[in-house]
């Protein structure tokens, strides 16, 4: 017990860390998933600048960007069950998971992100292309669904996947309103043994493998998307 | 057939279209030149309301747009009946060949998707790119660029081509094969609107040509007599400009 580093130890805690890995991926993919419609919402608004609803997106914007995860996730999961009591809404929010304030927290915060990626990535499109789905007749919905976000895709997928890899690391904050993924495995694990250094590593190298990975998919669909380009 | 009566547009303070009146019978093969800015192409992006006209009337085929009063349902009726051929090609980039040339079809016209694709494929074969379909545009030169962007135009089966400057991008060895395209086009019997600066294009295929400068048509006639022997000076000024750059 007195040795520096038990590195037995270390892997024999691996696979319980390991086991909370589905956690932090659940959390990462599905608030990615809901930022993306967040955020290409907000962008639109911006893009058409919809009177009001614009403001109110460059507001969110604005305020997700200039304010910290870890405040946002209290704001979450201290202010959403004041928001359902003021409304009245007979809810029992002390059977709502935490994990739902989790999801509320990271969609708002990734989207806001994602909206600044998907708007410049839609501004990026020429023009011209625009006209010529007009002029073949398409309506403006149409030509923006079919012609120009497939290109915009292209372009942000590099920032998409910064957005991602950023989200799934931010996960390692979730542990402060008591959701048990990879960080907060590892702190229990280690609170038991008090071999934080040895759990801990553990929880770097899941987490950089998952990122490793991430990479390789990204660069994967990053090539399958850009067979247009190519001259 | 197709009338413009009166035609005006304002890009904020700055006319330029002028009270642009215009008449195209059916088949017939109208070129517009003159000089840079002074306000062809958004004549031309009027017809098909890329650019919205302050005031005038567009009449093609049975279908009437009162500029004063139009209502979005005009807009596209009128794109249905138009196509447009434009300087920079605007090909959809994540689209193939023969993608370009039924996505309109597909999606505006609601064509059945097997026949869209024989559709297009014909079309692509009237002007030689029959070996290209499931390119990307990226890999074309700009003359084929550009004869997938007539191919397009002609196989949405509309009453009018609009021609935007079509050759006006292309390098000087590409033009011969877009011209000879759209000779073939008019031969056919296709109604079209080009605006260009090929003046012996303009002499050997037009049936009208118009002269415009400053937001007005100057003078208009036969080919021959219009780019033979012009009545006003600023058409004589105009040709002697473009045709000394010729030869």
């Amino acid at each position: 017990m007195n040795q520096l580093f038990d590195f037995d130890y270390m892997f024999r805690s691996f696979p319980e860390i390991l086991r909370q890995a589905p956690v932090t991926l659940l959390i990462s993919v599905g608030s990615m998933a809901i930022g993306l419609v967040i955020g290409l919402i907000t962008a639109l608004l911006k893009i058409y600048k919809i009177p009001v609803l614009s403001w109110i997106a460059t507001f969110y914007v604005s305020f997700t960007r200039g304010t910290p995860l870890l405040v946002q996730i209290y704001l979450s999961y201290y202010g959403i069950p004041k928001i359902l009591a003021f409304m009245n809404i007979g809810l029992n929010i002390g059977q709502v998971p935490s994990i739902v304030f989790i999801y509320v927290a990271y969609s708002l915060n990734v989207g806001a992100y994602l909206s600044e990626s998907i708007r410049s990535a839609i501004q990026a499109i020429d023009k011209g292309q625009v006209e010529d789905a007009y002029s073949v007749g398409m309506s403006k919905v149409q030509s923006m669904f079919r012609i120009i976000i497939p290109q915009a895709v292209t372009i942000a997928l590099p920032n998409f996947g910064n957005s991602f890899i950023g989200l799934m690391k931010d996960t390692s904050l979730a542990f402060i309103i008591g959701v048990v993924e990879i960080m907060a495995q590892a702190k229990i694990v280690g609170a038991r043994s008090l071999r934080f250094f040895e759990v801990y590593i553990n929880s770097a190298i899941i987490y950089w493998v998952i990122c490793l990975i991430m990479e390789r998919v990204l660069y994967w669909l990053e090539k399958k998307t850009r067979k247009h380009l190519e001259t | 057939m197709i009338d413009i009566i009166d035609l005006h547009k304002a890009f904020k303070k700055n006319k330029v279209l002028k009270g642009v009146n215009l008449h195209v019978d059916p088949g017939e093969v109208v070129i517009i030149i003159g000089p840079s800015g002074s306000g062809k192409s958004t004549m031309l992006r009027c017809i098909n309301y890329l650019e919205r006209p302050n005031r005038g009337i567009i009449r093609v085929d049975d279908l009437k747009v009162d500029a004063r009063n139009v209502h979005s349902k005009q807009i596209v009726a009128l794109r249905n009946k138009t196509a447009m051929v434009f300087q920079h090609y605007n090909l959809f980039k994540n689209k193939t060949v023969v993608e370009n040339v039924m996505e309109g079809l597909i999606v505006a016209q609601k064509m059945d998707k097997k026949l869209a694709y024989d559709t297009g494929v014909s079309y692509l074969e009237k002007v030689g790119l029959l070996d290209k379909l499931n390119e990307y545009p990226a890999k074309l030169s700009g003359g084929q660029k550009q004869r997938v962007g007539i191919a397009r135009a002609l196989a949405l089966n509309p009453k009018v081509i609009l021609f935007d400057e079509p050759t006006s991008a292309l390098d000087p060895e590409l033009v011969g094969e877009v011209l000879e395209v759209m000779k073939d086009v008019a031969k056919e019997g296709m109604t079209m609107i080009v605006v260009t600066h090929e003046i012996s294009f303009a002499r050997e295929v037009a049936d009208h040509v118009y002269f415009m400068d400053d937001g007005i048509f100057v003078e208009d006639g036969k080919p021959s007599e219009l780019i033979n022997s012009p009545r006003e000076e600023r058409t004589r000024r105009f040709l002697s400009r473009v045709t000394l750059r010729v030869t």
